[in-house]
């Protein structure tokens, strides 16, 4: 068990610059999620922790000690791969059994037919295959040890690739879009599981997905990638509700967040040429970015800040989604609303919505927040 | 009746085509040499008693057995007794037909070392063809080094030039090494298949990646990940490889009458039908199909073994 730190790792493809300066600091026991869209390097960069892949330039340690330019196994971490990987002419248990065998028998005591007659094999094979049972038991596949990965359903076939993974008592588990091959149901299971287990080894987790809600639910801290960049790592929290950055609050979430353009001349905030308040800091004459989540419209009867129609509808049960097309421009928003307001967003039907100035968040045009401008804004007039 | 009887039709007839001259070696390999000449006797022939004119011709009694025999047969002169002799050889030398052309396939010529000679160096060509097309298309196929895309142009550029066209400067290279008229001359020109290697590298392009670097993670070096890991995944490749290479060297005639002059103890089983060749007095159909009928036999029962694992290697995709 050991904390990781990565230090302005930068990869290049020939001309292509996979990533462009990575520093990240991972505590022990941390279960860090790397997430963004594909072709992030998300899953480079897990690579180049793995030792599977040397990056351009930049550093690598486990536990302080640096580890670049050391060969994958000697790094003594477990990666679990989106395709499993099992190895297909072995059973269930020699699968799980290949880490230890691999990193404790010499070469000749792994030899077919006479390896385990050689001094000391004996009980360093009966020292595997009780790791090897313990392993089985905690994943509740006992049941399959003599079995070949062929015979096994999805969702077991990723219990064999994590107990080959923690049998071998890693520094730090490395997981590469794990669930991404399993049902939707058994992903939600899985989740579920594999949160439970970083809880039960206590151990450094990292975890690479498209998927922004398994991120959200496992993770202790969320690192944001794209293009190359992490553009934030924090709590779960902390990324959905206090985003530094707009690519960061659109990819998180779902629906997507709104984003509006305002516009700031002198100090006043106006939005479609409405005013919605004034900022005693940050003067200047720009356009910002608002964004909104869809929990953060409401819809409104009287004096709507917005207003458009009904255009599509997604109703969830717990909550429906209404998409508007707002009157004056091509625009559309994406509002939340309660199930009891459902006869209110039928398709077509004019809404108006408003929403608290404080629930919205602002960003430049470069797209990045405007934390200052946000705190110094007051709001005179009723925008709600 | 179904509308694709005309399909089974022109298979039937491409089956018969392919198997006629099959049919033909074995009908020959029963018949008797009367029987072969004028085409009489159906399939088997009529098996009728047959006397060995050679056999005969090589115990034709002399004056030294009609005297050690005469007290045998009281009575008689010595014609008599050269008679009776020959009758008793005649006797001894008449046999069945299909007896008369398998013994003398294994009597004529040594056909169990030559059969022996074909293992060894079938074998060997195809055990050290894995050994060398096994890292040769893992690196093809996985690694990447500066070249690569050379290298397999290389691979293909190779697979396109005939033995033929290279067996000239092959031989003169063994004749300079003194290595003619040795198993390595019959083992070594092949040991590197252009074939293996690309059929070997098409079939771990299919090996997904993650369980490379899951063997790499597992602390595996790159040797063993192709003998521990793609080794026991390529089988059914393996399998089809195998057939094609043991097939060819098997039956290779041409490479072996080039190399082996003259030591018989070297022939491989192709070489020993040359034995019933005869030059001036004709030759012996009947051993020469008998000898033919022996040396393709252990290939049909090999194939027939690997043919159910061969066919599911092909369909199961292996690795999902």
């Amino acid at each position: 068990m050991a904390g990781l730190s990565i230090t302005s790792v930068k990869k290049r493809f020939g001309e292509t610059e996979v990533l462009k300066g990575v520093t990240l600091e991972i505590e022990d026991a941390e279960f860090v999620s790397l997430v963004g869209p594909s072709g992030c390097g998300k899953s480079t960069l897990l690579r180049i922790i793995a030792g599977l892949e040397d990056p351009t330039s930049g550093d690598i340690a486990i536990g302080n000690e640096t580890v670049t330019g050391v060969r994958a196994a000697d790094r003594n971490l477990s990666m679990v791969f989106q395709s499993y990987a099992l190895y297909p002419h072995l059973t269930v248990a020699e699968n799980i059994a290949v880490p230890l065998r691999m990193r404790s028998l010499s070469t000749s005591q792994r030899l077919p037919v006479i390896g385990p007659f050689l001094p000391g094999a004996q009980n360093k094979r009966a020292d595997i295959a009780s790791a090897v049972q313990h392993a089985a038991e905690m994943l509740e596949i006992s049941a399959l040890l003599d079995r070949k990965p062929g015979q096994l359903s999805g969702g077991q076939r990723q219990r064999v690739a994590l107990g080959r993974a923690l049998v071998r008592e890693p520094a730090a588990f490395l997981l590469d879009e794990p669930l991404s091959n399993l049902d939707a149901k058994l992903r939600v299971q899985t989740r579920a599981e594999i949160a439970q287990l970083h809880r039960r080894l206590n151990a450094t987790f990292i975890y690479v997905t498209h998927d922004q809600v398994e991120a959200m639910t496992m993770s202790d801290r969320i690192a944001v990638m794209m293009d190359g960049e992490i553009l934030q790592c924090d709590a779960p929290s902390v990324i959905y509700e206090d985003p530094s950055d707009i690519r960061v609050a659109e990819f998180i979430g779902s629906p997507k967040m709104n984003i509006l353009p305002v516009e700031v001349r002198d100090g006043a905030l106006s939005l479609f040429g409405q005013s919605m308040g004034r900022a005693a800091e940050g003067a200047q004459s720009d356009v910002f970015q608002l964004g909104l989540r869809p929990e953060a419209l409401r819809l409104a009867e009287s004096n709507p800040v917005l207003t458009g129609s009904v255009t599509h509808v997604e109703n969830l049960g717990a909550e429906v989604f209404a998409q508007v097309d707002l009157a004056d421009q091509t625009t559309r928003v994406t509002c939340r609303a309660a199930p009891t307001e459902r006869h209110k967003v039928r398709l077509g039907a004019s809404v108006g919505l408003s929403f608290d100035l404080r629930d919205a968040l602002i960003f430049d045009a470069d797209g990045k927040r405007q934390r200052r401008f946000e705190a110094s804004l007051s709001q005179p007039v009723e925008a709600a | 009746m179904t509308r694709d009887w005309w399909k089974h039709l022109v298979l039937i007839l491409g089956a018969i085509i392919v198997l006629a001259p099959f049919y033909m070696m074995v009908s020959y390999s029963f018949k008797s040499p009367g029987e072969i000449d004028r085409g009489i006797g159906g399939f088997f022939g009529r098996q009728e008693m047959m006397i060995d004119p050679r056999c005969v011709a090589l115990r034709q009694p002399g004056r030294a057995d009609i005297e050690a025999a005469r007290t045998r047969f009281p009575g008689q002169d010595d014609a008599g007794v050269q008679a009776a002799l020959l009758a008793e050889t005649e006797a001894d030398c008449s046999m069945r037909p299909a007896v008369f052309n398998y013994s003398k396939a294994f009597t004529e010529a040594p056909l169990i070392r030559y059969l022996l000679n074909g293992v060894i160096v079938t074998v060997s060509i195809f055990l050290i063809q894995i050994v060398v097309a096994l890292p040769a298309a893992y690196a093809l196929a996985k690694l990447k080094f500066w070249g690569r895309e050379a290298v397999f142009g290389l691979v293909l550029f190779c697979l396109l030039i005939p033995v033929h066209a290279i067996a000239l400067p092959l031989y003169i290279m063994l004749a300079k090494l003194g290595l003619t008229n040795t198993y390595a001359a019959l083992v070594v020109p092949w040991t590197i298949s252009v074939f293996g290697i690309f059929l070997m590298r098409q079939f771990f392009m299919t090996v997904p990646d993650d369980l490379i670097d899951a063997a790499r993670m597992d602390g595996m070096s790159e040797f063993a990940i192709v003998w521990r890991v793609m080794l026991p995944t390529a089988i059914p490749a393996l399998l089809a490889f195998a057939i094609f290479s043991i097939v060819a060297h098997w039956n290779d005639y041409f490479w072996p009458r080039i190399v082996v002059t003259g030591n018989r103890d070297l022939f491989t089983p192709p070489l020993g039908l040359r034995e019933f060749k005869g030059d001036g007095d004709g030759s012996f159909f009947g051993p020469m199909m008998a000898t033919a009928t022996v040396i393709v036999t252990p290939l049909i029962v090999a194939f027939l073994l690997a043919q159910r694992r061969f066919i599911e290697g092909i369909t199961l995709s292996g690795m999902k």
